[in-house]
Parts: C-alpha cells; structure tokens; sequence
C-alpha cells in the first residue's frame, strides 16, 4: 500500500508540473512570441481586439496556472501528511478522484484560451469585409489527412476496450454496472471528439484570413490528435477492466494521474509540436494582404 | 488551381463558378477524370450557401463539363474540355433571335410572339415535355 502511495506521490507530481507549468510556459512562450514578432502595427487582421486584452489575456493565463500550480502542491503535501485516505476510498488506497478532479481544474485555463481563441476568430470574421474569396478546387480527403492504419486503429482500440471489459466480467454485466458506464461515458466522449473532427473537417472556414496550406496542416494535426486522445481514452479503459482482474486498484489514482498527462500530452503538446509558428503564413494578416 | 470569388462583382457567385471552373477545364487545369472538391468543401471555403455552390455543379452537370458519381464525388467528364467551350445561354439567346426575326418577317407582331412563348413555357412546364 505504501509503495503505491508513494508511486502516486511522484506522478502525481508530474501531473502538477506538466499541466500547471511545463506546458502553460510552452503556450505562453509561443502565444507572447506571436504578439512580439508578428505585432498588431504590421499585422492588423491578427488582432480584432485591442492589444491590451491579449496582455491581459496573457497574464490571466500565466497567473491563473500558477495559482493552481501552488494548489497542486498544496494538495499532494496534504495527501502525503494529513489526509487519512481510508475516509475518502473504503479501501484506504488514494483515491482516484484526487487527480480526476484536479486534472480537470488544471484543462480549466485550457479551455479558457480555447474560448478566448475562437471569440477572437469570431471578431475576424466580422471586421473581415473582404470581397474577394479564395478557394483550392482540390478535393480534401479524410484519408489525406489521416493514414486509414491510425483510423482503424483507433475503431479497434474502442471496439476491444469495450468487448474486453465485457470478457474480464464473463459478459455478464447488469445496467449500472462499471462495465456499462464505462462503455457508455467511452461512447459519448468518442462521439464528442468525433463531432470535433467532423466539424474541424467539413465546417465553416473559422479564420477567414488563413492559407489553404495552414488550413489544411492543422485541420490534420487537430484530426491526429483526437484520434490519438481517442486511443489513449481506449487504452486507460482496457487498463481499467485489466485493474479488476488483477485486483491492483491500490493503482487506480496513477492511472488516472497517468491519464490526464498522456491527454494533455496528446492535445497541447502535439499541437505545440506539429504546427509550428515559424511554418505559418503571416502574410495574410499585414493589413494589405490580398485572399490568398 | 484556385478559384476566386469576388462578391461585389456584378456577376452573380454561381456564375463565377462556372466561367472560372468551365476555363479550367478548357485550359486543361483541371484534367478529364480530376475530381472537384464537394459542394459543402467549396462553399465553407468560400464562405459561400451550400445551393449556390449546388446551382453552379448542377448547371455544370447539365453542360456535361462534369458529372456525379454519386458518393464518390464530382469529377471532371471525360468530354469536359470540348464542352465547356459550349456556351447553351449564348445558344438560347442566338437561336431566340433568328426565330423572332422570321417571326416578325412572317408579319407576327411582337404582343402575338410573346403571348405565343408563354403560352408554350407555360404548356411545357406543365407537360414536362
């Protein structure tokens, strides 16, 4: 029991770091980059909204991460010396909610940029009074973007989690079961990253002044990295069943920790990692940019 | 290839379409067989309605410059290149002028010939003929 506690305590740790500080500083570093280099005097259709609410954003964002950053730390110490876990998990092992809900605290400033992002292509779109409209007469194929191996993959991995869960109970399973759940809360997020997909793929062109080249690239990297939180999504359910025939859920808490910073991985640091701003066409936010 | 679209062009945007992808096909830009991007692909792209970029591939289609393959796509018809040097609204227009001459030649007065191409609008819509 201690040495998984323990084991928790240093993931754990990692999942703070990760989350609240080596990724945010990552996004930081690259969003202020943007800002310096590309400035709104020769970049205007960049910045819909006064320069002042990006350095705001800016530093909402940076404080907001540091402050759970110190929670975070606050909360492991707490679990390592005060809190006694036999009140919060019948079986006294750490429970799993403590790095579920604290994940999910630590995507909030996350979904904040997000939402702050697509206000602000919102805006663009409005003040763009553009007349002339560009577009590639190439066909754009799901399977330009996505090797179909990832794809099936992908189908797989959710296909066999679920029938997988289901052998480990002998497919006996009753409404209400964890098996059911699991298969359920499975379904519903892979049908969620799929309508991001389909939307990112088939819908309305979000940043009116971006390259067909720029479009093209991050709708693929987007598309690559649902299929790869899908897979990883799989691979925590099939850890899950896996749990409950070896009877290890003294581990349930460091898969979930675990968990959390494979997604975050997957989302922002792929993202980070495969659109890279030196690669995307400025040109097209100078304010005498033509369609292109 | 790009097709562009001005809006505040007095041609209406399906029209663009058409001429643009119509002088790609001729051009050879666009290749017999090439397959075009889907109505809904072209219209987000050009943040255009669904129905216009629709009323330009249907009117294509009409014109055989390229044709539906069901779900697999709109391509390039394999005639493509020597029919869209066919202009069918230039056509109408010249085949409408040299029946209203010999109509008013025959002594028909203008009232008569439109009341007579209504009439036969109007009978064929409802026939379907």
């Amino acid at each position: 029991m201690a040495w998984s506690n323990n084991l928790f305590y240093i993931v754990f740790a990692g999942q703070i770091l990760l989350l609240s500080w080596y990724l945010p500083t990552k996004l930081l570093a690259r969003m202020q980059h943007v800002l310096e280099t590309y400035p709104p005097a020769k970049y205007p259709k960049l910045y819909p909204k006064p320069i002042e609410h990006y350095r705001m954003g800016h530093l909402l964002y940076k404080y907001a991460n540091r402050c759970i950053l110190l929670l975070g730390f606050a909360i492991l110490l707490a679990l390592m010396f005060w809190v006694d876990h036999a009140t919060f998990a019948d079986d006294g092992f750490i429970s799993e909610a403590w790095p579920a809900v604290f994940g999910m605290l630590q995507f909030l400033p996350l979904i904040g940029v997000e939402l702050s992002e697509f206000s602000n292509l919102k805006q663009m779109r409005q003040a763009n009074s553009a007349a002339r409209r560009v577009a590639s007469l190439e066909r754009r194929s799901f399977i330009d973007m996505v090797s179909p191996a990832l794809l099936g993959m992908t189908v797989l991995l959710f296909v066999g989690a679920i029938v997988f869960d289901l052998y480990v109970h002998d497919f006996a399973v009753s409404w209400g079961h964890d098996t059911v759940h699991r298969a359920i809360v499975m379904s519903i997020t892979n049908g969620l990253l799929a309508t991001v997909g389909l939307l990112s793929f088939f819908g309305r062109k979000r940043d009116p002044h971006q390259s067909a080249e720029d479009r093209t690239h991050s709708v693929a990297v987007n598309l690559k990295a649902l299929l790869f939180i899908s897979m990883a999504l799989s691979v925590f359910n099939l850890m899950s069943a896996a749990e409950n025939l070896v009877h290890m859920q003294s581990f349930e808490a460091v898969l979930v920790s675990i968990y959390f910073q494979v997604i975050a991985l997957l989302s922002v640091g792929y993202t980070l990692k495969n659109i890279k701003t030196e690669d995307l066409n400025f040109d097209v936010y100078r304010k005498d940019a033509a369609a292109i | 290839m790009q097709i562009v679209i001005d809006i505040e062009n007095p041609n209406p945007p399906f029209a663009q379409l058409i001429e643009q992808i119509k002088q790609a096909v001729s051009s050879g830009q666009l290749a017999p067989g090439a397959p075009l991007p889907s109505i809904r692909q072209l219209a987000s792209d050009l943040d255009l309605n669904n129905k216009t970029v629709a009323k330009a591939y249907r009117l294509l289609e009409r014109d055989s410059v390229i044709q539906s393959r069901g779900y697999r796509g709109t391509f390039v018809h394999p005639d493509g290149q020597s029919n869209s040097s066919v202009d069918l609204n230039s056509w109408v227009v010249e085949q409408l002028q040299e029946t209203i001459a010999a109509f008013r030649k025959a002594g028909v007065t203008d009232p008569e010939i439109n009341n007579a191409f209504r009439n036969v609008m109007n009978e064929s819509i409802i026939t379907g003929g």
